[in-house]
């Protein structure tokens, strides 16, 4: 692992992939609440003939150029996607399918017509479509730092607005929000990081570098501000923990490893975070359905206590079955008499077994009685 | 919008909301035609209207959400935009996201936004007038939750309490007690009345036409058109309801406020 870290390349990978899964999880995370993650897509794929474009402008494999050209048609993309959305009966779905579609297939045009013309130079550009981490130069490292940095800045400078225009586009309109503007901007930071990802990630995975950590960062955070944040971690993490990977075992491309990092964080979060995991509503769902039973158990054993006007009335087996519809399982009456609720007894000359209410059992019956009345459900 | 008004120059001051020849179209679908409305200052107005009748999309248009075919719209004398700030809207609960990660009070600061202006985050005062209009629906004790583990009505409370704590003297509300419990609809209404007799000017989509007598003192009609409108003794009538509501009406309420079967 050492001897890994020391390699100019490793460095430089790890540090690249890092800064473009801090940048991306940090504006998927607004892409994502906005219910936007699949504009990111078609922004992605429509950079591809801006790759292109900026490669026959340059005549040569200039990063500058291509990620200039990328730019533009992905700006172009969103651009033509809001006026399909506003001046067509189509929906955003749809509009971004086609997008989508009609650039990226232009894309691969220009790429089959670039590599041609038979340039020996011509040869990496089709490392966009899935990326080539290995192709990352020191150099780079500046402009992803430069374009981190600046998402950065407008995203704390604009925190607020952003925050508004997110969770209620129309109360911000309202209000005198320059809605359009604000929302352009989001669109620009993640075209923005999209461009910066195409070279170590490539225009058909890019997207999952946007949405997968902040999907799961939803799942552990309660506000913005820390979804923002551990979006970006959990982004950071993935990218370095990818180019690690990748570097060890030779053959495993950068790009596509990251995104299966940052898939399976997602995974493990959908199954495990508090409150909003799936094991963690199973449980709930279970002491939910506990707490319910031991309720019935108590009310039943006090309504035959009332019936027969004996509060320590014996209940025996098959009374309580009947009155409940099924027999609690045992380990929910012994649980109830742990809590000294109830009371198995014998009741001669019967020798099954019986049950009886407690003083304090009555008066958590009564307790949880006055609950239900006034939360008017099911707690 | 058609704006024949310079901002300075007023136009009917004397009305809160004035809706002068309205028309909007979704495409080739008319949802408001020629619409004219006068609401007073101080008076607590319901829109009502069956489905499809517009009423939403004239709140929206009237705040500038939507844009018009024809028409203006102005109020206190000015248009939406020299108004904004001055009007607290509270939009249908069902059109956020209430899964957004975020506080009840975090809502609320929302309201504070404008009027903190830009780069500067809600300070203490903020947070304390937050939590103020909290407290003014109820909802103090659930400052700190989260938005998704609100009930509806409690969200509903949110909402308007985000809309309260701009202190604007035009509230819009947008079907408030669509699917709220019996208690909210009683502290909403409570607090709406309180704001009414302060002399704000309260305009609410409203859908339950058994409530309309004992909630509002003034009525607009509408199906596209404006049926009605004026003090509710005088426009709630058969004649009107019917006009407006056509046969759905048996089935809704009839004008003495009991309800029919």
């Amino acid at each position: 692992m050492a001897e890994l870290l020391s390699s100019g390349i490793v460095q430089t990978v790890l540090m690249g992939a890092a800064l473009l899964g801090a940048i991306s999880g940090m504006l998927g995370a607004f892409a994502v609440l906005r219910r936007q993650s699949l504009l990111g897509d078609a922004l992605a794929h429509a950079a591809l003939p801006g790759v292109c474009l900026g490669f026959l402008i340059a005549g040569a494999r200039d990063l500058g150029a291509i990620m200039a050209g990328a730019f533009f048609t992905g700006a172009l993309a969103a651009l033509v996607m809001m006026l399909i959305t506003r001046r067509t009966a189509l929906k955003t779905d749809a509009a971004l399918g086609i997008v989508l579609s009609v650039f990226f297939a232009m894309g691969i045009v220009l790429l089959t017509h670039v590599q041609g013309q038979g340039r020996t130079a011509s040869a990496g550009l089709e490392t966009f479509l899935f990326g080539q981490a290995a192709a990352i130069l020191r150099a780079d490292l500046w402009i992803m730092g430069g374009v981190g940095l600046a998402a950065l800045g407008v995203v704390l400078a604009l925190w607020k607005e952003f925050k508004l225009v997110s969770f209620d586009p129309d109360f911000a309109r309202a209000n005198g929000l320059p809605v359009l503007p604000l929302e352009a901007a989001l669109t620009v930071l993640v075209a923005l990081a999209i461009v910066v990802g195409l070279q170590l990630v490539g225009v058909v995975l890019m997207v999952a570098l946007l949405i997968a950590p902040a999907a799961a960062a939803r799942q552990w955070t309660r506000s913005l501000g820390a979804m923002v944040a551990l979006s970006a971690l959990i982004g950071a993490a993935s990218g370095a923990g990818g180019a690690l990977v990748s570097a060890a075992q030779r053959g495993l491309a950068t790009g596509p490893v990251v995104v299966l990092i940052a898939t399976g964080v997602v995974l493990i979060s959908l199954a495990i975070a508090p409150e909003r995991g799936l094991l963690w509503q199973a449980l709930a769902a279970r002491r939910a359905r506990a707490r319910i039973s031991d309720r019935r158990v108590l009310a039943t054993l006090q309504g035959l206590a009332a019936a027969h006007d004996d509060t320590h009335y014996p209940a025996e087996r098959g009374m309580l079955k009947t009155a409940l519809g099924a027999m609690p399982r045992s380990t929910r009456l012994e649980g109830l008499e742990a809590r000294g609720l109830i009371r198995s007894v014998t009741h001669p000359p019967e020798t099954t077994p019986h049950w009886e209410l407690t003083s304090a059992g009555h008066r958590e019956a009564d307790r949880l009685a006055r609950k239900t009345r006034a939360e008017g459900q099911d707690p | 919008m058609s704006d024949n008004h310079p901002d300075t120059s007023l136009h009917e001051p004397d009305q809160a909301l004035h809706v002068e020849d309205l028309t909007v179209a979704y495409g080739s679908v008319t949802a408001l035609w020629d619409i004219d409305i006068d609401i007073p200052p101080s008076v607590m107005c319901a829109i009502v209207g069956p489905n499809g009748s517009g009423k939403s999309t004239l709140l929206k248009t009237a705040l500038g959400l939507v844009k018009p075919v024809a028409g203006h719209v102005r109020f206190l004398g000015r248009p939406v935009r020299a108004m904004r700030g001055q009007i607290g809207y509270v939009p249908q609960r069902q059109s956020v996201d209430w899964d957004f990660p975020i506080t009840a009070r975090e809502v609320v600061e929302m309201g504070l936004y404008r009027s903190l202006g830009w780069l500067r985050r809600p300070d203490a005062r903020a947070r304390a007038r937050a939590m103020d209009a909290l407290a003014e629906l109820g909802m103090q004790d659930y400052a700190g939750r989260q938005i998704s583990q609100l009930s509806g009505g409690q969200q509903q409370r949110v909402f308007i309490a985000r809309a309260l704590v701009q202190d604007a003297p035009i509230l819009i509300l947008d079907e408030p007690m669509a699917g709220v419990d019996a208690s909210t609809e009683a502290i909403i209404i409570a607090l709406l009345k309180r704001l009414r007799d302060a002399g704000r000017t309260i305009i609410v989509v409203h859908h339950d036409l058994t409530t309309v007598q004992s909630y509002f003192d003034w009525l607009v009609m509408m199906n596209v058109r404006v049926i009605a409108q004026g003090p509710v003794r005088e426009v709630y009538t058969p004649e009107n309801l019917r006009a407006t509501y056509g046969r759905q009406l048996a089935m809704i309420a009839t004008p003495a406020g009991d309800r029919d079967g």
